[in-house]
Order: structure tokens, then sequence, then C-alpha cells
């Protein structure tokens, strides 16, 4: 696992501290029981990846909380293949590809237009948008059930993309226009000058100053995507057209009894995320807190 | 000469072009949100069963029948005490957590990045791995107890009514710990040192300092850290659906899952979207006040 690689991070969370002796003693103490801490709080991961790796005798003979006497991949090539993992993989990867770039762009023009455009009924657009921030996604799965069954879109994940941009947008368009608010007027005013239209404001300025925004708000979504499991549960039916979460759901009932094998199909599940995780973190942070607490 | 042109209004593109930027999202926005969202208040308004081709109105029979069935009655009472303790004990862990990792500590971003990771997992693999841990027989939780001697307290912890919701609700913490921490972190990094500086010479101890500097400088992380989580617990579904069904009976049903249940096992898909209009007015209702306030920071 590569939970506990050092990762580089842009902010500097250490200052310089000259003062030696006793706060360094102190700090020690600190280190300790954070990690000990963290030792706990990362536990229920580690057990999975001990337990995945052991046979199934092994795991019901020594106990869960046993070291391995055996290690074996045996479990992940049962779980990949009764999981049906290859499909749902592939579905899942399909679904973000086309739904995350999408949504960030829809959301990014509607954050442009209400940041630097001026724009009749802003404030009210504006209200009408942050307020899907607050609407549960249950409210809306029977008249989408509806709707999808009409237009012939249920089992199949394009059915699942209308509604998924439109529950991604609120957080988006929020965190884009707040980003493109704190890009200086002059630049904008100076391109007009120059003879440039709005789109190619957009396309040439706006877009190539955000991307760091860009960026989060894209791994943001396509973690929320990658996760969704409502509409999918809903609106998939047949196994050849599932979600990652919606297939580890099946996988879980059929692997009941198989300790090892559910513990190989879950981390199966979850080990892309957990990478992409990782190497991204310092987007992610950077993303959340900015997002939020400058609104 | 420059200033001039700045001032006059961009000629091209007209009134209409922030419309067209606007447009593709907000067609989005309305048709698949806005616009489900007020059917479902007519929906709830009938008896269908979201499977005839006919349905009748009946005005407020599914708002009324409501209090008189038991099981909203405990789905009400699980919701706010869901929304209680996985708001309470989240945000206190999280800032406990940030303020250590602020002090001189070494590793800090690994373990951020430790604390972080829950959060970005799907739900329905938290509850998995948690259903898995709690298993009365090979679960880790049950083995640990018996392994320190307190065989007695090993329990089938999510089939029984008296400790299941209360299972279900320690993944939840452990899975939104993260988020506070992280905009505790970020809020305490941005306190100027002058202001402690400031409180030494003034001769406050530490504890002092904690609540007369540390604590009004967090105003707004907390504000934002309570809306989001009180907006987000109303949202409970995928655990409880995942973890125990709503069972053992019906004694961890919340608000969504009941809605769930009515609508798509009990063929009552009127009286199901009652009950998602009423908790999503509550919802509404508790968001408001953060609505307002990013809409108004942003204008």
């Amino acid at each position: 696992m590569t939970l506990t690689a050092p990762v580089q991070v842009d902010v500097p969370l250490e200052s310089v501290e000259p003062a030696k002796t006793p706060r360094t003693k102190r700090g020690l103490v600190m280190t300790l029981v954070l990690a000990v801490i963290a030792l706990f709080w990362i536990s229920p991961l580690a057990l999975l990846v001990i337990t995945a790796v052991r046979p199934l005798a092994d795991f019901i003979g020594n106990g869960p909380l046993s070291w391995p006497d055996q290690l074996t991949w045996a479990n992940f090539k049962d779980a990949w293949g009764i999981g049906n993992f290859a499909t749902t993989y592939k579905n899942s990867a399909i679904l973000a590809l086309i739904k995350v770039p999408l949504g960030v762009l829809v959301s990014a023009m509607l954050g442009f237009a209400l940041a630097k455009l001026r724009m009749k009924f802003r404030r009210t657009v504006m209200f009408t948008v942050f307020l899907g921030l607050t609407i549960p996604i249950y409210i809306t799965i029977v008249p989408v059930f509806i709707m999808m069954r009409s237009a012939g879109a249920t089992d199949s994940i394009f059915g699942l993309i209308g509604p998924y941009l439109a529950f991604g947008i609120p957080f988006e368009v929020l965190v884009l226009q707040s980003f493109f608010r704190q890009l200086p007027d002059e630049i904008i005013e100076a391109a007009r000058v120059d003879g440039a239209g709005d789109w190619r404001v957009f396309f040439t300025m706006i877009l190539p100053l955000s991307v760091p925004a860009l960026v989060t708000v894209a791994i943001l979504d396509a973690v929320a995507t990658w996760n969704e499991f409502l509409f999918a549960l809903i609106l998939l039916n047949s196994d050849a057209h599932k979600t990652i979460p919606v297939g580890l759901l099946n996988f879980q009932g059929q692997f009941a009894n198989n300790n090892t094998g559910l513990a190989a199909g879950i981390l199966i599940a979850v080990v892309p995320i957990l990478i992409a995780y990782t190497l991204l973190q310092r987007w992610i942070v950077g993303g959340l807190t900015a997002g939020s607490l400058k609104g | 000469m420059a200033t001039t042109v700045a001032l006059t209004k961009p000629k091209r593109g007209g009134r209409w072009s922030p419309w067209l930027f606007a447009l593709p999202a907000l067609i989005v926005y309305v048709g698949f949100l806005v616009y489900p969202a007020v059917s479902s208040l007519w929906f709830s308004l009938t008896n269908w069963d979201g499977l005839s081709a006919t349905y009748k109105f009946v005005g407020l029979d599914n708002y009324l029948k409501m209090p008189s069935d038991p099981v909203v009655v405990t789905a009400v009472k699980n919701n706010l005490i869901w929304t209680v303790v996985t708001i309470a004990v989240p945000t206190v862990i999280g800032l406990l957590l940030a303020i250590a990792l602020n002090g001189k500590v070494h590793g800090k971003p690994v373990l951020r990045l430790i604390f972080y990771t829950p959060a970005v997992l799907p739900l329905v693999s938290i509850a998995s791995i948690w259903g898995w841990l709690y298993n009365p027989q090979y679960g880790a939780i049950n083995s640990f107890l018996r392994l320190i001697g307190l065989d007695g307290l090993a329990q089938a912890w999510l089939g029984q009514d008296s400790t299941a919701l209360w299972a279900v609700m320690v993944p939840a913490i452990w899975l939104r710990t993260g988020f506070p921490m992280l905009l505790y972190l970020a809020a305490l990094q941005s306190i100027p040192n002058e202001l402690y500086e400031a409180a030494t010479v003034d001769g406050a101890t530490k504890w002092q300092q904690f609540w007369n500097v540390t604590m009004p400088s967090l105003r707004p992380a907390h504000y934002i850290v309570l809306a989001l989580s009180l907006i987000d617990s109303f949202k409970v579904f995928d655990m409880i659906y995942a973890m125990t069904y709503g069972g053992p009976g019906t004694s961890t049903q919340v608000m969504g899952t009941w809605m769930y249940f009515n609508v798509f096992q009990y063929y009552q898909a009127g009286y199901g979207t009652a009950i998602a209009v009423v908790i999503t007015l509550v919802a509404i209702a508790v968001g408001i006040p953060y609505v307002r306030s990013q809409t108004k920071e942003a204008s």
C-alpha cells in the first residue's frame, strides 16, 4: 500500500523553529501520540490489506488479528472474477471520463458569467444554483427514474450523466466563480481593448489562469462521481452496466462467508481512489479549504 | 485614451453573451435537479404506486398519514440522533487533531494524509469494511474484545436494536473527521502569530490564549464546518442502506432509506415522495443561511 508514502506539500506547514531543547522534546511526545492515533485510525484499512493477502483457512484458524502464516494472491484473482470488476471498472471509468470534463467546462462557463460578465438576475441565479448544495438526491429519484424510463435511458451509464452533472454543478460553480472573481479585471479589460470577445477571454485567459482551481474541482468531482451510489442503484439493473459502488454491494452479498475474498474485493474497489488521493492530495486539500473558507 | 475605452461597456456580445455562458449549466441544473425536485411535490400529493399508468390526486393525505406511521417516528428520531452525533463528534475530534497538527509535530503531511483518507472512500466500501469488522464471529472488533479479556462485550453490533444505529455512526464519524480537521488546520495557520505574542506579553496562559485568541479567530471556520455538516447529515442514505438495510427490523431506518423502501419495495411512490419532501424542506430551511452568505459574499 502507498498510504503512508510521504507526499510533497506546497503549504509550508512547519515554521522555522530556532529555540531548541524543551520544545523539541514536547514535539516528539506529541508526534508519538499522534502517530499512535493515526495507526489506530488507519487500522481498518491495514487489517483489510493483511486479510486480503492470506488464505481463508489461515484467517479462520488464527483469527483476524493474527499475523498471516502464509501469503497468497489467490483472493484477488477470485474476487476480480466473481465481483465482475473488469466490467464495473470500465463503466465507472467511462462515466468519469465523460462526466468530469463536461461538468467542469459548463460550470466554469457559468462561473465566468457570474463572476466577470454583467449578467442580469445574477444574484437570483447564484442563489438558485447554490441552493442545490442542500438538496438531497432522493427527492429527485422518482421523477428522474420516470424521465429516464420514457427516454429509454435506464440501465445505461449514459442515463447517469445528466443527474450527475446537475448535482455536481452547485459545488463546482461555487468554487470556480470565487476563483475567477480574484482574477484582476484589468487584464480582461486590456484584452477587450485589443478586440477580444467574451469567448476568447474565457478560453485564452480565464481558463489558463485558473488551472489550479480547475484541477482541484475536477479531482473532487471525479471522486464524487466514482463514489456515487443512489442514482446508480435505481437506474442500473444488469451486471453489464453497473458501476463500482453498486457492483461492490452485490459482491458483498455473495462473499458474506468468505472474509478474505471480501477483503480483497473491497481493496480492489478502493485502491484506485487511494492511489489517486495519495498522489493528488495537495490539490484536494488546497481546494477544499480554499473553496469553503474564501467562498 | 485607454481609460475612456475601458470605461465603456463591452459592445460585443451585448446583453445576451453572459447567458450563452450560463445556459448549458443552467439547462442541465434545471432539467435534472430543479424540475425533478419540484415535480416530486406533485407526486407527493397523489396515491401513485410507481407502476400504474394512472393515479389519483389525494391532497395532503400522504403528509397526514406520516405521524401515525411508527417507522416515520423512528426515522425522524434516528435522523436527529445522526445529525447531532455525526456533527458534534467529528467537529471536536477534527479541531483537536488540527490543534495538535498545528504544533511542533514531525511528519505532518503523512499524518494529515492518514486522517483524511476515509473521506475519499466510497461510502459503500466504508460500509463493507465496517460490516466486516463488526462481523460477530470473525470480525476484528469482537476478536479484539476477546483478546483483551472483555468477552462479555463481544456482540452482534449490527444485529440488535440497541447497538445498530451507534455501530453505523462510528464509521460515519471515521469518515467525517477529516474535513473539519483540514478546515481548522488551514484556519489555524492563518491566525497571525503577533496575536499570540501580544497575548504572551500580556501574561495570558496557554489556556486563556486558546479561548481568547484561537477560538474567536476560528469563528468563520466553525460556521462553515457546522453549515456543511448539517447539510450533509440530512442526506444520509448510502451508509444505512449498505450496512443495515434499515434493520434489524426497522430500527435504523432514516427518512432517506424509508423513502426508498416505500417507493421501490412497497410500491407507495406517492407516500415515499412525501417523506422525501419533508426532509428536503428541512434541509433547505437549515441550509438557506449558508447559501445566502455564499451568495452575498460573491456580490
